[in-house]
């Protein structure tokens, strides 16, 4: 997943965004409430960790102008206020999921997991599509019984193919969940780590559709 | 039972007990008048009489045959004499008196002029050249009598306006201090998390000092409470800001160690990192426990606060806690914030303490009374009464910090309300029982199951 990191705390913010990105998942980290709505404006995110108290506003106003635009991304606050009164403000404000600090990092893995299963309107954490059964959870993946082992990047690119599995995604979409890795996306990348995959999941496990993008196979190869 | 008398009773005696001494004064006073008149009167008559019989008395006497000897006048028709009256020569020779008269009463010389006897009331006056004496008595008894019936005459009018006075006094007073006693019932009927300035509008002028005064108090004290609580809050991100920065970066380094004997360091400095951060959450909420604000200004629903917090520990013991709830809501003063502070320290405490083979009950009756039950061993009276006490735990295994009944019962007490601990559990054998006595209408608690 593409996810907005949103916290001020340099020490914490590096943690969790090496923890997210141990997940699996690419991460974008602004320190502020400007360049949050920057990033925000320019990618589109699959989740959003959102700190409240932040040098230059309140992480629930940025909350409350994403959700009147009509923007639905899972976001999950990270706070250190711990009253149910303020949880119940963050909820109410369209907030997902409410971690008080301090956290434990695996609880955070758990929670963005947890989040981004819901949004995507399943929240068994125990996908089966074709021949390929993934356990969210722990990154698992089994190919016609056999585990499959996944680099960080491989499984970010394929997260985003089991999350819609038969959905054609675009390239652009592919290199957003990519990029926040730091690395420079030269034109091949994509295919790159499409034929990773491919080779660890079997040639047709991914259909390329010329000039569109990519989509997964949903029934058995 | 306060000693200070109501101010509306004071007066109202006050008032009638001064209107009725004025009252009897003003009898008093006006008797003593009405006796002097009466006495004027009663001398100007006695005069008179001299002086009208005495012309007559003279004539009767010089025209007898002899002019010594008593004589009595008769009388017409038989009748009591008021004034009596006897004629006598200057050496008190008896010439002439009235039918009724008594000669014993008279000096032994007539005199001329008013003289009093003990008895009588006496006038004299002579004529013929200070020859012939006439002296007219009249009982002092009969005087008496006249100005008693004149002053039970002003004294009976009393017993109907007294009466009548105390009822008007009683009524006006009653009238005047209304907008004082409906100010003093508004603020005794305000809960004690009721902040809002009084209304002064209706008071009279001398209590608008005092209702400006207890504004400003409130006005202090609101600021007071919201300055702790800003201070509160501000201190939790403070303090846990840190913390969780360096929790992050211990489980961070942890997952990044070979070294075995590195990374069992690191795990101890994580749990110490952990029990730091539990204390520290529990002195904050045990700060904001004592720092009042266990009351809110409106009601609020305290069942879903109740259910969200049960629900926070589902990952932490699955399938452990059994929550009843109402279907509706259970509307309370109690601060949300405190309540679900309450809540998650007794939930937290008997998942702790209680057998984990056993669930915890969590109820919430329809009279907003809670309760949570566990399982396991009874807690013996002596450590139950003082399980409330900071840092005090009962004899356990389990990890705790000893604060969190003690947080629970100073949020009960800040909200007037009373956290009863039990052991057994309400009809069972075992477990550990805690009940919040939310100042509803009570139930009989069912058995925790």
């Amino acid at each position: 997943m593409r996810i907005l990191l949103v916290e001020d705390t340099v020490g914490l913010g590096e943690a969790v965004r090496d923890q997210i990105t141990e997940d699996g998942h690419a991460v974008d980290w602004v320190q502020s409430l400007r360049f949050a709505e920057t990033s925000f404006r320019t990618t589109t995110y699959d989740l959003i960790l959102l700190d409240l108290m932040l040098p230059d506003g309140h992480g629930l106003d940025f909350l409350k102008t994403i959700r009147s635009s009509g923007n639905s991304t899972p976001v999950i606050i990270l706070t250190a206020r711990d009253q149910v009164s303020d949880r119940i403000e963050g909820l109410n404000a369209g907030a997902d999921d409410y971690l008080i600090k301090p956290f434990d990092l695996s609880e955070l893995s758990a929670r963005v997991a947890a989040v981004a299963r819901r949004y995507r309107g399943n929240p068994n954490p125990l996908i089966q599509v074709g021949n390929l059964e993934v356990d969210l959870r722990d990154h698992r993946i089994q190919c016609n019984g056999q585990p499959v082992e996944l680099t960080a990047r491989e499984w970010a690119l394929f997260e985003g193919f089991i999350q819609r599995p038969g959905m054609l995604l675009s390239r652009q979409q592919l290199e957003d969940r990519l990029y926040a890795f730091g690395a420079e996306i030269e034109s091949n990348t994509i295919e790159v780590y499409v034929s990773r995959l491919r080779k660890k999941l079997g040639r047709d496990a991914i259909v390329t559709v010329r000039g569109m993008g990519y989509r997964l196979e949903t029934h058995e190869s | 039972m306060s000693r200070n008398s109501s101010l509306q009773k004071r007066l109202g005696i006050g008032l009638t007990l001064g209107a009725t001494l004025l009252w009897l004064l003003g009898v008093a006073a006006s008797g003593l008048v009405a006796q002097h008149e009466m006495n004027e009167v009663f001398d100007s008559a006695l005069e008179e009489t001299a002086q009208r019989i005495l012309p007559l008395a003279v004539t009767d006497i010089l025209n007898r045959e002899s002019n010594t000897g008593n004589r009595t006048a008769p009388a017409l028709k038989e009748h009591d004499e008021y004034l009596t009256y006897v004629v006598r020569d200057r050496q008190g020779n008896l010439l002439l008196q009235s039918h009724d008269a008594d000669p014993g009463i008279f000096a032994a010389l007539p005199r001329e002029g008013f003289t009093n006897t003990s008895t009588h009331r006496i006038y004299g006056a002579s004529a013929v050249s200070d020859t012939l004496y006439i002296e007219v008595a009249e009982p002092l008894a009969h005087r008496r009598e006249a100005a008693l019936e004149a002053g039970i005459a002003l004294l009976v009018p009393l017993f109907f306006l007294i009466p009548v006075s105390l009822f008007g006094i009683w009524w006006v007073v009653r009238l005047s201090l209304r907008p004082v006693i409906e100010f003093q019932h508004s603020i005794e009927a305000r809960g004690a998390s009721d902040l809002s300035p009084v209304n002064k509008d209706r008071l009279p002028e001398e209590f608008e000092p005092t209702a400006v005064a207890v504004n400003r108090l409130l006005e202090r004290l609101n600021r007071a409470l919201d300055a702790e609580r800003s201070f509160t809050a501000n201190s939790a991100h403070e303090l846990r800001t840190p913390l969780a920065t360096a929790l992050a970066k211990v489980q961070r380094l942890k997952t990044q160690l070979e070294d075995q004997h590195l990374k069992k360091n690191v795990v101890e400095v994580e749990q110490a990192l952990r029990g730091l951060s539990t204390l520290t959450g529990k002195l904050l909420e045990l700060a904001k426990a004592e720092g009042g604000g266990a009351l809110s200004q409106q009601p609020h629903d305290l069942v879903p606060i109740l259910a969200m917090i049960s629900r926070d520990f589902e990952t932490l013991a699955p399938g452990r806690i059994r929550l009843t709830v109402p279907d509706h809501e259970v509307n309370s003063l109690l601060d949300p914030d405190a309540f679900a502070i309450l809540a998650r320290n007794l939930i937290e405490n008997a998942l702790k303490h209680g057998s984990v083979q056993q669930p915890v009950d969590v109820i919430m009756t329809d009279d907003g009374r809670v309760r949570v039950c566990n399982g396991g061993d009874i807690v013996p009276p002596g450590q139950l009464a003082v399980l409330r006490n900071r840092f005090s735990r009962h004899d356990t295994k389990a990890a705790g910090s000893g604060l969190g009944l003690a947080i629970a019962d100073a949020i009960a007490s800040g909200a007037g309300m009373t956290l009863h601990l039990r052991s057994p559990a309400t009809g069972r054998a075992d477990g550990f029982e805690v009940e919040i006595n939310v100042p509803h209408a009570g139930r009989n608690p069912g058995p925790c199951t």
